[in-house]
């Protein structure tokens, strides 16, 4: 077994002296079985960051967004998300202010878009107005009423972005999110993301280098084999 | 948002879906309906030897039937990838698990009731009398089996042989209901009183299965 490096003093004694950030990641290990798929990740993200998580396939991008995004415990470490571990009892609340969409659009098929949508924004505690809102964002008006397993894979795509800004999240993770969109929708999003970033938010991406028309991100992070290997500001 | 409303909302949702496909709730009854009809075929002719077995046999067919069910209660979030919304919502996780397991109680006791119609028509079972105390063991049994079926269930969601799990880890976990269930069902047909201490156990029981779904649900869904 690795010797393990953190200790936990340190980590606490600088969350108590306000150094928070939406996301500290300390020796992060998620094992699949025999496949560990993240290995000693460390990563923080200071709020108002956009960031690229880059890496091939199977490198560990999309683990790394479901243990931001409270989907999976990771085997070892510690991750909190402004300043909350979010595996913990208090994980409900930075729940909340945390958006996720994965490579599905984590939709009910047989609901329809607005269906979706309502039941989102219940769990969620976001109004109708910020519902109304969200779908003109996305420009989902055309198609709100109709049933999920119907649409294609854009609007799908577009549905699924909407359920995750639901919430007016302050960390949003994204996984391939230019995905089945077309030129004008992969714009628009490429537009909102960075405005999410100069609003304060985060954004951390996880994408190809050819998935579409990618900003102009603060950060790079490159996954090779589940390890971090570079971090750095984006060319 | 407070936990009944969370509870509310997946109760809802579930139902809606349930509507909208049909797929759960028809499977199940006419899968009872096959099974009920055979019974009626294979079973001596005498009255009095069907009413006697007719307890025992009722809820075997609504185990099997339930667990028919119980499989496909998550269908709906692992074919969309819908099960993350209910991970990452911001909410008590065990309200979601109290919401579905609602739904899935909601859904077995309509299968009951069907069942309790098929009773009457193929086996010649009467139920005028018998019908508040067979109720409470329905209602009581369809709450159980809702409480341990739908955590197993979520237990089982990203297993391979799921089918197959269910039932295994249903079957042994569930004997008490269906010792219960059975036994007030047929006192209940005898014109018998119920003890109060069956009662009790049977409300103990789901109580304690509806706890243990509560705060383990929270690990359940996570990978």
């Amino acid at each position: 077994m690795r010797p393990r490096r953190w200790r936990r003093g340190p980590f606490l004694r600088e969350l108590r002296e306000g150094a928070l950030s939406a996301v500290e990641l300390r020796e992060v290990d998620k094992d699949y079985g025999p496949v560990r798929a993240l290995d000693a990740v460390s990563l923080s993200v200071q709020t108002g960051t956009l960031v690229w998580l880059a890496g091939a396939n199977g490198a560990g991008k999309s683990t790394l967004l479901r243990v931001l995004g409270s989907l999976t415990r990771p085997t070892r470490g510690f991750v909190t998300l402004f300043g909350v571990d979010p595996f913990s009892g208090g994980g409900a609340s930075v729940r909340g202010r945390v958006g996720f969409l994965g490579q599905d659009a984590s939709l009910y098929g047989e609901l329809s878009i607005a269906e979706n949508l309502r039941f989102c924004a219940r769990l969620r505690g976001a109004g109708a107005a910020e519902l109304e809102r969200v779908a003109a964002e996305l420009e989902l008006a055309p198609v709100l009423d109709q049933r999920v397993r119907t649409l294609s894979q854009g609007y799908r795509r577009r549905a699924g972005l909407a359920r995750a800004l639901l919430g007016s999240p302050e960390l949003l993770l994204l996984d391939e999110p230019w995905n089945g969109l077309d030129v004008e929708s992969a714009e628009r999003l490429t537009r909102l993301l960075v405005r999410l970033r100069d609003a304060g938010g985060s954004v951390i991406v996880a994408a190809h280098a050819a998935s579409g028309p990618l900003p102009r991100f603060d950060r790079t992070l490159r996954l090779d084999a589940g390890r971090l290997h570079a971090d750095g500001v984006a060319a | 948002m407070s936990g009944f409303s969370v509870a509310r909302a997946v109760l809802a949702k579930d139902l809606l879906l349930d509507f909208r496909t049909r797929d759960r709730l028809g499977h199940m009854a006419v899968f009872a309906l096959l099974v009920v009809a055979l019974l009626s075929i294979v079973l001596p002719a005498s009255r009095a030897e069907r009413l006697a077995w007719s307890p025992a046999l009722l809820w075997v067919v609504l185990l099997f039937t339930s667990v028919l069910g119980l499989s496909r209660s998550f269908q709906s979030e692992t074919e969309g990838g819908a099960l993350a919304l209910l991970v990452q919502a911001p909410v008590d996780r065990g309200w979601v698990f109290l919401g579905k397991a609602c739904a899935n109680a909601l859904a077995l006791i309509g299968v009951e009731l069907w069942a309790g119609v098929l009773f009457a028509v193929f086996l010649d079972v009467d139920w005028s009398a018998a019908w508040p105390a067979a109720l409470g063991a329905g209602v009581l049994g369809a709450l159980g089996l809702a409480a341990l079926g739908t955590l197993l269930s979520a237990m089982s969601v990203a297993v391979r042989f799921r089918e197959f799990l269910l039932p295994v880890l249903l079957f042994p976990l569930v004997l008490p209901v269906l010792v219960l269930a059975s036994r007030i069902t047929g006192e209940a047909l005898a014109e018998r009183a119920v003890p109060a201490l069956w009662w009790a156990a049977f409300v103990l029981y789901d109580w304690v299965f509806a706890l243990i779904g509560y705060f383990v649900f929270d690990y359940v869904l996570e990978d």
